[in-house]
């Protein structure tokens, strides 16, 4: 779909040949990256008074990498994964969230979220709490609804584990709105939000996330199948040099097509993040009085008194 | 000559917790004096903490505030840069960097160029100092005091230079950004710093001593990477990434002169040259006559009022 291929694209994968492909603009010091989230997910969890963390391990690429991230950080027995299958969940999605349990001998729950999805939208011809409407929901309300019971489940164990909820979302993800507002992009706080997926499987095979797990393609599992890039129409290594050269390094339409980028590619692809604008923000409160929250009230999210205890 | 010992305090201040910040800053001066150092250098806002935001008002100093006079009487017998933020008489906020010595604080000197621009928002919380001067220090050699984005303008160590400044001191709260494996250590902001320091140091055949902070605000987390430069250009010491510590670099000071001796940069600059040539585009910006343009012709008339 986006053409624009570089003169020297090469498949890397630190030292791992094949593995996946990694456009040469997008290479980072994995090195210095994971120091970073590291150094982050520790101060994001000292500041607020906490010592552990919890997430919810899909059996994909990003989440997986945030658990070696945070069992790095604070140690794998401060790390608790939660499992969330839907009844027509892949079954290797589970497997290979098990692989990292096990790599990582952290805490694991599995909770499988059917009963609430099916409580809602009902199953073989019986109505339930969303009543006629919600029987013959979309794959896309299904899909919403899958994300923000595992949100609910996230929040509800981040009480009994006593830990915050970290998240696992990408920037090429969020960059697109491919995420569901107040599901699986809610959290206390995330590390890898700035990584693009290519930039994510690199930090992933330097820290030792299982092969199996980076090969695969990418897919949210709400339906048989499914997957991000035959969703979208785009390879990953695509998008994100597109995303890379429009947005980090703003270069204009004109310019991106010059570099070869399909016409069409560029203008669905700033429409997908125009469109999305709101997913990524804090929703605006209408100013009325004279010290707003988020206008002219201007805090630290975490300052001397504000951590737990 | 005895060498000059410098102490860089790469530390990561606790943001908003001036108590705690103050009383680690004692610390580092106790180990920084049993270690045998003349100057402690700490990093810009190392009181305080960076991103700040509404908090700055709260954590607020004034030049001769308790706590901070406190802090400067433990430097006894040493000189040290510690920096905070400073209110002024007519309650206006500065990024400001004080040099203590012997027990008090001998000079401030108020971060000129707040950037306001992709992730830094500091002109929206803190007003721009306006004077820029070398001084005069117990180490026997005048230093000049600049805060992390003075030195991403030229003229800031050029003028310390000319001011008679022969260590430049630099104290940073450096985001670390733009993660590309093409850069030096895998940091676009670290080897841009490290070209600059480079090359202010060999410009004016100075030592250019660079704190840069560690730890994490909020979304940022600070590089440190610390360093002291030779007059020659040539990087005499060089502090890890990321990680806290104190770190000892003894420094010769005849270096200066060498390096002046064999290679007159400072001797050959023409500051007179700029003076009239900065004059006429500023007259020309402004559209001016040259004399309505300068600042340098005080009205008789203002001098009552001013002073």
């Amino acid at each position: 779909m986006l053409d624009g291929t570089p003169p020297d694209a090469g498949r890397v994968g630190e030292g791992k040949s094949q593995l996946f492909e990694l456009p040469p603009e997008l290479a980072i010091d994995a090195d210095v990256a994971r120091r970073v989230m590291v150094g982050f997910i520790r101060n994001q969890l000292q500041q607020a008074g906490f010592s552990r963390g919890l997430l919810g391990l899909s059996g994909g690429i990003d989440s997986a990498l945030v658990a070696f991230l945070v069992a790095e950080a604070v140690g794998p027995e401060n790390l608790l994964c939660v499992l969330m299958p839907y009844r027509t969940s892949s079954p290797e999605s589970i497997e290979h969230a098990r692989l990292v349990v096990d790599q990582l001998g952290c805490a694991s729950e599995l909770v499988d979220i059917s009963p609430m999805v099916d409580g809602y939208f009902g199953r073989d011809g019986e109505l339930g709490a969303g009543g006629e409407t919600a029987h013959d929901a979309t794959p896309l309300r299904r899909g919403n609804l899958m994300a923000r019971a595992r949100m609910c489940v996230l929040y509800d164990r981040s009480v009994t584990w006593s830990g915050l909820v970290t998240g696992t979302g990408n920037k090429t993800e969020s960059l697109i709105g491919y995420s569901t507002i107040f599901g699986d992009s809610a959290c206390a706080f995330n590390p890898i939000g700035d990584l693009y997926k290519s930039q994510v499987r690199q930090v992933a095979a330097a820290i030792g996330v299982p092969d199996e797990i980076i090969r695969k393609a990418p897919s949210a599992d709400l339906w048989p199948g499914q997957t991000d890039e035959l969703e979208g129409g785009f390879t990953y290594p695509e998008l994100d040099r597109l995303l890379f050269w429009m947005i980090d390094k703003r270069r204009t339409d004109e310019e991106l097509m010059a570099m070869g980028f399909a016409e069409v590619a560029v203008a669905r692809v700033k429409r997908l993040i125009a469109v999305s604008e709101f997913k990524r923000q804090v929703p605006p409160v209408a100013k009325l009085g004279p010290r707003t929250t988020g206008v002219d009230y201007l805090y630290p999210r975490r300052r001397p008194g504000s951590a737990r205890r | 000559m005895k060498p000059l010992r410098i102490a860089l305090a790469q530390m990561a201040p606790s943001l908003g917790a001036l108590s705690d910040n103050i009383a680690r800053h004692r610390e580092i001066l106790a180990a920084a004096r049993s270690g045998g150092a003349d100057l402690v250098v700490f990093p810009e806002l190392g009181l305080t903490g960076y991103q700040l935001q509404d908090l700055a008002a709260e954590v607020a100093m004034r030049e001769d505030d308790a706590r901070l006079l406190a802090l400067a009487a433990e430097t006894t017998g040493m000189s040290a840069v510690v920096s905070f933020v400073e209110e002024s008489s007519d309650h206006r906020l500065f990024i400001s960097a004080a040099l203590m010595e012997d027990g008090e604080v001998r000079f401030v000197h108020r971060k000129l160029f707040l950037p306001t621009y992709g992730l830094f928002d500091e002109r929206r919380f803190f007003a721009a100092g306006d004077r820029l001067r070398a001084v005069d220090s117990r180490l026997g050699v005048r230093l000049g005091l600049a805060v992390c984005e003075d030195f991403w303008h030229l003229a800031v160590p050029q003028t310390l230079a000319l001011d008679g400044a022969q260590i430049l001191i630099n104290v940073s709260s450096s985001p670390g950004r733009d993660l590309a494996a093409l850069h030096e250590v895998g940091l676009g902001t670290a080897a841009s710093w490290r070209n600059l320091m480079r090359t202010y140091a060999q410009l004016t055949t100075s030592f250019v001593i660079f704190c840069n902070r560690v730890g994490v605000d909020e979304t940022i987390s600070f590089w440190g990477g610390s360093e002291v430069i030779a007059p020659s250009g040539d990087a005499i010491f060089t502090a890890p990434l990321f990680d806290e510590g104190l770190h000892f670099v003894d420094i010769e000071l005849g270096d200066v002169r060498r390096e002046r001796i064999g290679l007159p940069l400072l001797r050959d600059e023409r500051p007179e040259l700029h003076l009239r040539e900065l004059r006429r585009i500023l007259a020309e910006r402004t559209e001016m006559s040259i004399d309505e343009a300068s600042e340098t012709q005080p009205n008789p008339a203002d001098e009552s009022e001013t002073h």
